[in-house]
């Protein structure tokens, strides 16, 4: 282990779906000691690059040998097995996470279950969407549906939609308009240039008004409405509108119908301008889960191999299959800490394997925890960013002794392999 | 049996038609994955008496992996669920897998599927630069076939930049970098600046290009200029494929005329005009349609430098998906379906419709008889490669029933009068076409042809030196039954069909180029980066 210190550049950030690649990391006898230009939520996703580097079977320590041996036998002999994918793993070790479900004929999930409505809405209605890098080229006014990127999403303004300069927006901000709709307590940004109240419980049928109004039918006059219906003239008549909303569950839960409500208005701006409706996602490379799953099975999240070809149940997602007792032993890929709170609590109920970072950490006690690094810190590998996009993770701690997440489930799944 | 390392396919009916072999029956010796041209006497034999050999197929234009093929998938799980692919019983190789089929099957599907129909190599045919590390892990894993993709280029920021500074070396060098950066094999030119207008949004009606000579930003640069820069690059780049071009105007009636001027604007330069059937209509915009095809294949027939492929439309449901955003928004406003739309930045567009061909429609009776028409009045099939722009037109398991239509006169009579023929009155189909496609002709559409069209010289023949992709077929006068099903399929020298099953799933190689160009181009391209992307310059593309 060298003293001296290093420096990585271009590093991709997994700490939020912006997947900023701009990061210069700083590295000190193995440490991380700087993450340049990261967030606060970046800079706590990197941390110092410790992990732990434990093998537990049954609590206790073990040999990784052993530990894939039992992994091996639980899931082969489970009848009802699930694999669900967690934060910080490439896409790499998402493929091979999807052939191990294949294998088992179990089911697989992902974290785009807890923002299942986007998918199930871009499934129905499709989408009209953009990259973020377009957006920064072409949008003119932008429009925060109910959302504040600055918490969850810290450099999305800087980086994308409103202050970068881009083609189109030659100052940056000062070219742009920005409108925050304040659906109740979900807030639009605080420096908006102008702000819409609409109340939670109409906020659906404003954004069907607000559609009605773009295709040029009559719109009733609905008071709580008026001030969305008023918007529309200003979207239809900008030249490029950016649509942002979130598409990660918020405090209180969304109107189911909401996100199909957004993509059928950003769908019909098409026609009088030009709209792109640009959803928020969350970190750890779950965009790149959607994306593996619909590949290589056809659908997106929520699949099932149990017949031996893949079907989609994506109203029977791990959680709910967990709760329903429909899942006797579980092999968790990722990291533990990225579980929606319903699937965690599931898996305290079954026997479980844990492979990925801080595993061994997991409060639903796994049979099988293995210690890994984390994608895009100690190992590399593709990862997506929110709209898709593909980027390359440059790990600043790789070679550092840290086991690798890849080659301990290629390992898992060639042992599943062999035993036919 | 096992794969051997040695095999003499004995007494097969050949159809090797870049070697000159049209139907004679001889032995196809195979060893260590290649064809060569004896064994030893005791190598392993397999009887092929009375079975037509062909060069494996070579598909030189599909939409089959990559970031815009993904978001179709996505849009299509009723078809995923209603046609499950259980993973095949293979004999020994790389595990199964399960998927799904559909218009737009998942990687794996598509692997067994086109080896299931005796194609061994397929081009993707449109890659946005972005996302090319997508389509590699996709195609990475499509088992069983070679492949490569096309890079979207036409609409790129950058090069518009180039173009209107007059910048044509180093237009040259940034297409030379591009390809090499991302592992792409050709250059994909869709609908050149309209792509580029679509984006730029604005609500004075703006949407696309509709002509040759139309501005796109600067007045220096029009769909013409894009299309002559980048054909000069591709020759200066000694790439082994020209220009792979979609021209403007996809789908528009009367847009036979955009076509040919798109020929001529390249005359005398090689250029692929590609999925002509959607490019080759008469009449005028605001009038029923009408076929162009006599024009654009008249042509084509007298420029020994165009090369095309067809595009056909087959009845049933289909998934348009392309690069070219305008489009698919008409056609999502006119039909009313799911409407995918990605504007990818700085370089291109995403447009996905799903859409189903009826025998019943008169505009899809006219796209029908358009493509049969270009195959059936082409007089060099050298230069016309059977493709339904899969799955725009229909899906590559379409191409057996095609087939029977090119071959079999009377089945094609018989179906022409099931279909709507308001838009038919005076097509040279509807006057009757006598021509039958050969089987020799057919090895040249499907493998011969589009191997030398790609510059792929160890594909699409059976001579010493080829790559030992061989496809057998039990002659069967029903040509669409006999060649839906393989009774055997050699991939690389590995047999992985055997008796109509599937039996082995190797991986393909990846086809790629990585052209000489001026390496002082990337730092220019890299401040352009700096200003605009929102991506790294060091990030982008798909080197490993």
């Amino acid at each position: 282990m060298s003293a001296a210190t290093r420096t990585v550049e271009h590093v991709t950030c997994l700490g939020c779906g912006c997947a900023c690649d701009d990061i210069t990391v700083v590295v000190q006898r193995g440490r991380l000691t700087e993450a340049q230009r990261a967030c606060a939520l970046g800079a706590a996703w990197f941390g110092d690059g410790q992990v732990p580097d434990a093998v537990r079977i049954r609590g206790r320590a073990g040999t990784l040998e052993r530990a894939l041996a039992e992994a091996t036998a639980l899931l082969a002999d489970a009848k009802r097995p699930l694999v669900y994918l967690a934060g910080d793993i490439s896409c790499e070790v998402q493929r091979d996470a999807v052939a191990i479900a294949d294998r088992l004929k179990g089911a697989i999930d992902s974290l785009a279950s807890t923002a299942a409505p986007g998918v199930l809405a871009a499934q129905r209605r499709g989408r009209a969407g953009a990259t973020l890098g377009e957006l920064r080229q072409r949008a003119v006014l932008v429009v925060f549906w109910g959302v504040d990127p600055g918490a969850r999403y810290p450099r999305y303004c800087a980086r994308y939609a409103v202050d970068a300069v881009g083609l189109a927006a030659p100052g940056g901000r000062t070219s742009r308009r920005v409108i925050a709709v304040d659906v109740g307590e979900a807030r639009g940004p605080a420096d908006a240039d102008g702000r819409v109240a609409i109340p939670p419980d109409a906020e659906v049928d404003a954004l069907g008004a607000m559609r009605a109004s773009v295709q040029g039918r009559a719109v009733g006059t609905d008071a709580p409405l008026e001030p969305a219906i008023a918007l529309v003239h200003e979207m239809t008549t900008a030249r490029y509108v950016a649509l942002v909303a979130d598409a990660e569950p918020g405090a209180t839960p969304a109107d189911p119908d909401r996100a199909e409500a957004l993509t059928a208005l950003a769908q019909a701006l098409n026609g009088p301008t030009r709209c792109a409706l640009s959803m928020l996602r969350g970190g750890g490379n779950r965009s790149g889960a959607d994306a593996v799953l619909t590949w290589q099975t056809g659908f997106p999240f929520a699949v099932d191999f149990g017949r031996g070809y893949p079907t989609y149940r994506p109203h029977a997602g791990a959680a709910e299959r967990l709760a329903g007792g429909e899942v006797d032993a579980a092999l968790v890929i990722g990291a533990p800490a990225t579980l929606p709170g319903s699937v965690a609590r599931g898996l305290a109920a079954v026997a479980t394997v844990a492979i990925g970072p801080r595993a061994s950490a997991a409060d639903w006690k796994p049979v099988v925890a293995v210690d890994t690094g984390v994608a895009g810190i100690h190992e590399g590998g593709t990862a997506f960013r929110m709209d898709d996009v593909p980027l390359p993770l440059r790990p600043a701690l790789d070679g550092e002794d840290v086991r690798s997440a890849a080659a301990t489930v290629r390992a898992l799944r060639e042992r599943l392999e062999a035993g036919a | 049996m096992t794969t051997p390392e040695r095999l003499r396919l004995t007494s097969g009916t050949v159809y090797d038609p870049a070697n000159g072999v049209d139907g004679v029956v001889r032995d196809v010796c195979i060893e260590a994955g290649r064809i060569v041209a004896e064994l030893p006497v005791g190598a392993p034999r397999l009887d092929v008496r009375g079975m037509v050999v062909m060069p494996g197929g070579v598909d030189i234009h599909a939409h089959v992996a990559g970031s815009s093929v993904t978001h179709a998938r996505r849009l299509l799980a009723e078809e995923h669920a209603a046609d499950p692919v259980p993973a095949p019983r293979l004999a020994d190789g790389p595990s199964p897998r399960a998927g799904s089929g559909g218009t737009v099957p998942s990687t794996f599907a598509t692997g067994y599927r086109y080896a299931g129909l005796g194609y061994t190599t397929v081009m993707e045919a449109a890659v946005a630069p972005l996302a090319a590390r997508q389509a590699h892990a996709e195609l990475d894993d499509t088992p069983l076939i070679d492949s490569g993709f096309y890079v979207l280029l036409g609409n790129d920021d950058y090069l518009l930049r180039q173009i209107a500074a007059r910048e044509t070396a180093r237009a040259r060098d940034y297409a030379g970098w591009l390809l090499g950066v991302t592992r792409a094999y050709a250059i994909k030119i869709v609908n050149p600046g309209g792509v580029a207008v679509w984006k730029g949004g604005g609500a004075d009606g703006s949407r696309n290009v509709s002509g040759l000579d139309e501005a796109v930003g600067s007045s220096a640069v029009t769909p013409r200029k894009i299309l002559e820069t980048l054909a000069g690059a591709a020759q200066a780049l000694a790439l082994p494929h020209p220009v792979h071009i979609h021209c403007n105007n996809l789908g528009q009636p009367g847009n036979a005329a955009t076509t040919l001027e798109s020929m001529r604007a390249l005359a005398g330069r090689r250029a692929h005009f590609t999925h002509l059937q959607f490019h080759s209509y008469g009449g005028e915009r605001g009038k029923p349609w009408k076929s162009g095809a006599n024009d654009v294949i008249e042509y084509v027939n007298g420029h020994p430098e165009v090369s095309v492929d067809v595009g056909q439309v087959m009845f049933g449901p289909a998934t348009t998906v392309t690069a070219d955003g305008p489009v698919e928004h008409l056609l999502y406003a006119s039909s009313g379906r799911k409407w995918v739309n990605v504007d990818i930045e700085l370089e291109t567009g995403c447009g996905i419709v799903p859409y189903s061909y009826r025998e019943k429609a008169a505009v899809a009776a006219l796209q029908w008889a358009v493509g049969l028409e270009l195959f059936l009045l082409a007089k060099d099939p050298w230069r016309v490669v059977l493709s339904t722009d899969h799955p725009n037109g229909g899906t590559f398991l379409q191409y057996p029933e095609l087939i029977r239509l090119l071959m079999d006169r009377a089945y094609r009579d018989e179906r022409l009068k099931a279909v709507n023929q308001k838009l038919l009155t005076g097509s040279a189909l509807l006057d009757g076409l006598a021509r039958e496609y050969t089987l020799g002709e057919i090895a040249i559409v499907t493998r011969a042809g589009p191997a030398r069209l790609l510059g792929l010289p160890q594909k699409g023949h059976l001579g010493p030196g080829a790559d030992a992709d061989v496809t057998v077929y039990a002659p069967d006068a029903d040509r669409a039954k006999m060649f839906a099903a393989p009774r055997y399929v050699i991939k690389g020298g590995t047999l992985v069909v055997e008796e109509g099953q599937l039996r082995r799933a190797p991986a393909g190689a990846r086809l790629a180029v990585r052209p000489d160009y001026d390496p002082a181009v990337k730092s220019d391209v890299k401040r352009f980066f700096d200003d605009y992307a929102s991506v790294a310059f060091e990030n982008y593309g798909a080197e490993p």
